[in-house]
């Protein structure tokens, strides 16, 4: 049990640091765009790809920090049916087991369907007319 | 001049559609919450073109859109998806939403002037 509180510390500072980076990372290209615009500066595509990044940035996190916040209800949810009753660890431990690979899944895929063409930077640039 | 309205959560990616449309010959309206702009549609605004994220808090792109197709004044009006999502099974779901066109994250601003050029019809 003391083991799962550690872990729950870490993934809270975990998520605490990814927070700060979301409002850094953002505060930091704002300026950077504000001072562009006050400027009159053209924005080129290397600049505009990069104030891009900082959203992929966000949404990359944010998943992230979804499914943080999702392990530590599985392991919430785990020790209180540890305390109220230990003959039941056992099942809540598969339980959990499957409730936390769940979760890293679902994490995993959103890593993919967030990175837009980050990812993929030979891709052929195009925009789909339906 | 045509009005184009630009909806995403984020900051950063509307300054860059800012910066890269500022010279176009239309008017920009921007919006960082889906329900706010949908609320200014109802009480009368009639945008030429919407460019909107998918992935948005509390109002997502295709809700937004779905609720864009019952107000009768923006039953046809051309929008366009602007996202970091690529699943064919969502351009689909767009697509049989009504959706003009996808474009994926992070945009080429010489293909999104174009995009936004054919999809008005402005002189190229």
């Amino acid at each position: 049990m003391l083991m799962l509180n550690s872990i729950d510390e870490l993934l809270t500072h975990i998520k605490d640091v990814q927070l700060d980076v979301i409002e850094l990372s953002g505060e930091s290209l704002m300026k950077m765009s504000s001072f562009m615009e006050k400027n009159s500066l053209e924005i080129d595509d290397d600049i505009s790809t990069a104030l891009q990044y900082q959203d992929i940035i966000t949404q990359q996190l944010s998943a992230t920090i979804e499914a943080i916040e999702s392990m530590q209800k599985s392991i919430d949810i785990f020790s209180h049916a540890y305390k109220n009753d230990e003959s039941l660890a056992e099942e809540s431990v598969v339980k959990l087991k499957a409730k936390l690979e769940a979760t890293l899944q679902d994490a995993k895929d959103k890593k993919s369907r967030f990175s837009g063409k980050s990812s993929e930077l030979n891709v052929e640039e195009e925009i789909e007319f339906f | 001049m045509p009005l184009v309205i630009f909806i995403d959560d984020s900051e950063t990616a509307l300054a860059s559609t800012r910066m890269v449309t500022g010279s176009m010959p239309i008017e920009v309206k921007q919006y960082t919450e889906a329900q706010v702009a949908l609320a200014e549609i109802k009480a009368g605004m009639t945008p030429d073109l919407i460019i909107t994220d998918l992935n948005m808090p509390v109002m997502n792109g295709f809700e937004f859109l779905k609720a864009l197709r019952e107000v009768p004044a923006t039953k046809r009006t051309p929008t366009l998806m602007l996202t970091t999502e690529t699943k064919p099974e969502l351009k689909q779901q767009g697509k049989a939403l009504g959706l003009t066109g996808w474009i994926v994250k992070p945009f080429n601003p010489a293909q999104l002037k174009q995009a936004i050029t054919r999809v008005l019809r402005l002189p190229a």
